[in-house]
């Protein structure tokens, strides 16, 4: 019997559970923070060899959401897919995040999908591929940010080593903090004091968030100067922020990470970004 | 009949609720196994990361992703051949993946196996044109082979690609003294020194055998010194950071780990090591004028890297400690002068013309202050004093 099959059996049973769920959510899709077009540093020359050089980026003008996309958002997107393909379930197209519930230590709080998009609606979506992300995004008519798009949102116009600024303190959820979220995942927003420049939430810990860019570890040493868009091909797909099973020194602003992009893990989720059309300038 | 049928019916339903529960077991134990995986992995811990890929291996055989951290750990693990296996599985899964193909080669390079890496290289290259580490692994492995023209254009890409890489010049360096293109070599090996790092010697022979090659002794001599100089602090630093991990409160050793490093300009990472000397030489007593040496050093080090602010303490403390010792005035003036403390600078400056009126350099630091507040007068007179006590020391030296 088809896995996909059976769960279909139940999707209706969680839809009537999940549709009435925090009304928050429908307020924060909407809560895009617009990152005007201009120059900032990428990179770093200090710290990690594929952090350098420091170069300066221009990036045209984009929108990037305020949080890292929620359980509750991105149910709205399965849901979706499920009544649409109902009669032709692939693992391809379901979309369906990876269960945890029974993961010793360190899963049993995330729990299974879809129960977890009722019981933590709040919380950033884990378990997701780069190809679930991406789906989800563009179901959203949006697309990941860009590498350099992710970094100019985290870093502001001063360089700064984490999204609050450059002392290493306790605004995000890592695993060196004891404030509640230890070994476990935060609802989104949970470090106001960790917000960027522009406002962006979580941006370093809680989740590492899936960009569109092949990595390159010396991507920066060959890059355009304007709206870099990474790599044409490669293997693993960035993503950056840190998460809470790392460290701070892995949550800053400039370090990048990677993993293959069909993988779904506990500590990786995601934000989505949007191009600002001529129409929004005007 | 009606009741065998149904019979049959909850059979097969019981049958096919148990497989999809297998099935279900099986995937998560299969994602338990990996997400262990990753977390020994950030951990730096290979034998549990090995042993979790591995579990989660034998669960969903073909997973390539899985297959390539697997090798990966087997590789920081050292276990090569293991590697070489699991890459090819995974190669099986996936024949063009870049970066297993670029792991597999890292293996065989590991092993002195050349020829078996070049396919691999050229495969990721041919992938990916801008792979740098391809087209530098690449060319070292060439130059092992000896095939330095390969060598020499395949390097000249990853220089393109990775221009600031001082293993590339001195590895382009190599393939053009092996071709008796000289001059080509010299500069190759320059660059190298330029991008390197303080203590990277090898180019430093290749100059002075590219030089000898040439006639020209004199700098062949030079850097054959230089090279053997740095050979020596290598070994010192070897030996010392050997000694210290034996014997953690060996103080002479700590001492000469800080030595060694500060001379390789290891500013960076020879704080701590300053620091530890502090540390143990509180411990055991050591003499005052060790422990404030340290604390001159460990100042000099922050000065180095540019934080005056945690310079200040460490030198005042020194002062404090051995009071008599110009140089440590004339590091605590260098710390006011960068906080842009004048004020201070030019008295600190001033106790240590005090102690030792011959050294140029307190003349020079005294003669760029007073000029920078407008007295230039004192600054004039000091600079006459750096010029006179520099062609003094120049004489003695001569």
């Amino acid at each position: 019997m088809n896995i996909r099959r059976f769960s279909a059996v139940i999707l209706i049973f969680f839809y009537f559970l999940v549709v009435s769920i925090d009304v928050s959510a429908e307020e924060r899709e909407n809560m895009m923070i617009l990152i005007q077009a201009g120059t900032f540093t990428m990179g770093s020359t200090s710290r990690a060899e594929d952090e350098k050089p420091a170069h300066k980026v221009f990036i045209d003008a984009f929108y990037i959401s305020k949080y890292e996309v929620t359980n509750a958002e991105y149910y709205e997107f399965w849901i979706n897919l499920q009544k649409k393909n109902s009669k032709n379930v692939t693992e391809e197209n379901q979309h369906t995040p990876e269960n945890f519930s029974h993961l010793p230590h360190i899963g049993t709080h995330i729990g299974n999908w879809p129960e977890r998009a009722t019981k933590l609606p709040d919380h950033p979506v884990v378990g997701v591929s780069w190809y679930d992300a991406k789906a989800y995004a563009e179901w959203k008519g949006m697309r990941l940010p860009t590498e350099a798009e992710w970094e100019k949102a985290a870093r502001g116009y001063s360089d700064r080593i984490w999204p609050w600024g450059n002392s290493m303190l306790p605004h995000a959820n890592t695993s060196e903090q004891n404030d509640g979220y230890d070994n476990m995942i935060a609802p989104v927003g949970s470090y106001p004091k960790g917000k960027s420049f522009f406002g962006a939430m979580d941006m370093a810990g809680n989740v590492w968030e899936w960009t569109a860019d092949w990595y390159s570890d010396v991507y920066y040493t060959h890059s355009p100067n304007r709206n870099p868009k990474g790599p044409d091909v490669g293997s693993w797909r960035i993503l950056r922020g840190g998460s809470w099973i790392d460290k701070l020194a892995r949550c800053s602003t400039t370090f990048r990470f990677y993993l293959y992009p069909s993988l779904k893990t506990s500590f990786v989720g995601f934000r989505v970004a949007k191009s600002v059309d001529k129409s929004d300038k005007d | 009949m009606r009741n065998s049928l149904l019979i049959l019916a909850i059979l097969l339903l019981c049958f096919s609720i148990s497989a999809l529960s297998a099935e279900n077991d099986d995937h998560a134990d299969y994602v338990k196994h990996v997400e262990q995986g990753f977390l020994y992995l950030f951990q730096g811990d290979n034998q549990a990361t090995i042993k979790a890929f591995e579990s989660a291996l034998a669960i969903d055989p073909n997973r390539y992703e899985i297959l390539h951290y697997l090798g990966m750990s087997y590789a920081s693990d050292s276990s090569w051949n293991k590697a070489v296996e699991v890459y090819n599985r995974s190669l099986a899964l996936k024949p063009d993946n870049i970066e297993v193909l670029y792991s597999l080669a890292i293996v065989y390079f590991k092993l002195n196996q050349w020829e078996d890496a070049v396919e691999p290289l050229k495969s990721v290259i041919s992938l990916s044109p801008q792979h740098a580490r391809a087209h530098e692994v690449l060319g070292k492995v060439y130059v092992k082979l000896r095939q330095y023209t390969d060598a020499v254009d395949v390097l000249n890409k990853a220089i393109v690609l990775k221009p600031n890489a001082a293993g590339n010049y001195y590895e382009l360096g190599n393939a053009h003294l092996n071709l008796k293109s000289y001059p080509e070599a010299i500069d190759f090996f320059n660059k190298a020194i330029q991008f390197g790092p303080p203590d990277f010697a090898d180019p430093h022979f290749g100059l002075g055998t590219a030089y000898q090659r040439i006639g020209n002794r004199d700098k062949s001599r030079e850097e054959m010194q230089i090279y053997q100089r740095l050979q020596k602090e290598a070994a010192d630093y070897e030996r010392f950071t050997r000694l210290t991990r034996v014997d953690p409160n060996n103080l002479d050793g700590w001492t000469g780990l800080a030595g060694v490093m500060m001379r390789q300009k290891k500013y960076k990472r020879v704080i701590p090591v300053f620091q530890k000397c502090i540390e143990i030489g509180n411990a055991q007593n050591a003499p005052v004028g060790a422990i404030a040496s340290y604390y001159h050093g460990l100042s000099q080090a922050f000065i180095n890297i540019r934080y005056p602010k945690l310079a200040l303490e460490p030198a005042q403390k020194a002062i404090q400690l051995l009071p008599t010792q110009d140089r440590f005035y004339n590091t605590l003036g260098s710390v006011y002068a960068m906080l842009g403390d004048v004020q201070n600078a030019i008295s600190v400056f001033r106790k240590a013309v005090e102690l030792n009126e011959e050294q140029p350099y307190y003349h020079l630091n005294l003669s760029k202050l007073y000029k920078s507040i407008g007295n230039h007068k004192l600054g004039d007179q000091h600079y006459q004093a750096y010029e006179h006590f520099l062609s003094q020391q120049k004489k003695t030296q001569k």
